[in-house]
């Protein structure tokens, strides 16, 4: 028997090091929430460039690492603040302007894409796109069903060279439990090239292994966890706290004005940021 | 001056009267009238209806409604939790009755685009994204569109790129109920606050609206009573009044 093996637990900065520039990142979480905010503020703090953001439906995280001049490509279904802010004024300015490619997917064709790079094929068929112009812009092609002899739409794998992926808990060796929605997140572990895991809490082996059913990520596929209390804040965390709606009203007002955004970035959130937020 | 809540109400109802007793629904992201209208069939007409939302909650029962139609509080009271993944494989394969979706622009046909205004390569605009749509309308068995405007820029004769095709047999919109027949949209009732020739001017191409035009009936005392009973802090018009 060999000894045993040394945990996974690492400081964000220097596991956030060791991503290069020009990374394919998939990010966990839906919107307003469970969003791997903590990984994010360090790649802006370690700006990180020519990024590829991969996630189904994203807003702050992807519209911070547009606004910070950390990502060149967005393939998302949808990045918004949905009702709750609308539009996101970063991605937007961005892609308008030339600076970031909106590669536009359908939730189910990023979904797909992943699906294709866990099962380690190269393409996924996939039933929906009928009528879109998303398959022409996209270039989706389509193959023949060599069984019916009827063409279907086959989406590429998107293998993502690192998933950051925030949960509410998990053991030294990245063993990870999400509490109420996994969103893509447990496919993402399952497709990224590495799995980078910030955790609410870091608990003790024996809590997650009273009840394995619930741990989504096995710590096997899981390269570095790191304990980050409010990680996922501005955005919620389910069961601990709400996304914080003040703060991005806030974000929002300076969003337009990048000198005014780059200073609210140092200071509200590369500086003081989750850890000064009381928890509420 | 109309109120926002007075428009929500009658939209929101015409949404929840589509939905048929038994049948499985899903609204995505930014669907607050969505919510409440699967909630408010449940209430009334629809108990044995099979709510799915994209936070992956079946059949919840907040107590509170969020304005984030993927917030954790839409696991509240679920019977189960699923994935998105879930959801579109349903519908893929042909199960998923309804699907509720938005539109930032609506074509004759009831086909939508989400994706940008200019060239998509390089947009004059770059609105949100469709989403799960361009997978859904095309799957879903229907598709009912609602949207919280309606002028002659959200209602266009051709859209400059189209996101999303399928489905579509209503669109609701804060004037009127919108039919798809041999393909194309056209009036099937005006609201009452509405008229016939408000909504011909307001929508970008050719629709009857005479006269003789159904108009939609009011919500009823019970299902006002419901809705404030599901949504007691008015989430409800949340997108036509802006925040």
């Amino acid at each position: 028997m060999e000894g045993p093996m040394p945990h996974k637990r690492r400081s964000l900065a220097e596991v956030v090091a060791t991503i290069p520039d020009g990374s394919r990142l998939a990010l966990g979480g839906n919107t307003l929430h469970r969003a791997p905010a903590a990984a994010v503020h360090e790649m802006i703090r370690q700006r990180k460039r020519d990024l590829e953001v991969v996630k189904t439906a994203g807003a702050y995280d992807v519209d911070l690492l547009c606004g910070t001049g950390c990502a060149s490509i967005v393939a998302a279904g949808f990045v918004g603040y949905e009702t709750v802010l609308g539009l996101a004024p970063m991605y937007r300015r961005a892609v308008e302007s030339g600076v970031v490619e909106a590669r536009e997917h359908a939730c189910y064709t990023v979904i797909a894409g992943l699906r294709a790079a866990s099962q380690g094929v190269p393409f996924m068929p996939l039933n929906g796109l009928q009528g879109s112009d998303l398959v022409a812009l996209r270039g989706f092609a389509s193959v023949r069903d060599p069984y019916s002899d009827q063409d279907i739409v086959v989406v590429p794998a998107i293998v993502p060279d690192v998933a950051l992926i925030h949960v509410q808990e998990a053991d030294a060796d990245g063993n990870a439990r999400i509490w109420g929605s996994t969103f893509e997140d447990t496919l993402m572990a399952r497709a990224a090239r590495r799995v980078i895991v910030t955790a609410e809490r870091i608990v003790d082996r024996a809590v997650l292994a009273a009840e394995p059913e619930r741990t989504s990520i096995p710590g096997f596929l899981v390269e570095a966890v790191i304990e980050a209390p409010r990680g996922a804040w501005p955005t919620s965390c389910a069961g601990l706290y709400e996304y914080d709606e003040p703060f991005l009203v806030e974000l929002m007002t300076v969003a337009g004005d990048p000198e005014r955004l780059a200073r609210f970035v140092d200071e509200r959130i590369l500086q003081s940021g989750r850890q000064a937020v009381p928890a509420t | 001056m109309l109120a926002p809540e007075t428009v929500a109400a009658q939209m929101a109802v015409v949404l929840a009267r589509l939905l048929r007793d038994g049948e499985t629904v899903f609204f995505g992201v930014a669907s607050p009238l969505p919510m409440v209208a699967a909630l408010l069939a449940k209430w009334l007409h629809a108990p044995g209806l099979t709510i799915l939302t994209i936070a992956g909650g079946v059949d919840p029962s907040p107590a509170a409604l969020p304005v984030s139609t993927v917030d954790p509080r839409l696991l509240d009271g679920a019977a189960a939790l699923v994935t998105l993944a879930d959801i579109f494989d349903l519908a893929a394969r042909g199960r998923l009755d309804t699907a509720f979706l938005g539109g930032v622009q609506i074509d004759r046909h009831g086909q939508i685009n989400m994706s940008a205004i200019g060239d998509p390569r390089r947009p004059k605009v770059r609105l949100p994204g469709g989403a799960g749509s361009a997978a859904l309308m095309p799957t879903a068995r229907r598709t009912i569109l609602w949207r919280t405007r309606h002028d002659t820029r959200t209602f266009v004769d051709t859209l400059p790129f189209v996101t999303a095709a399928g489905n579509v047999d209503r669109v609701v919109t804060p004037l009127c109920v919108l039919r798809r027949t041999d393909g194309l949209l056209d009036v099937e009732s005006v609201h009452s606050f509405s008229s016939p020739d408000e909504v011909r001017a307001a929508t970008g191409f050719t629709v009857t609206a005479t006269a003789g035009t159904p108009v939609t009936p009011a919500p009823t005392a019970e299902e006002l009573a419901a809705l404030r009973a599901i949504d007691p802090g008015g989430v409800v018009a949340v997108e036509l009044r802006g925040r």
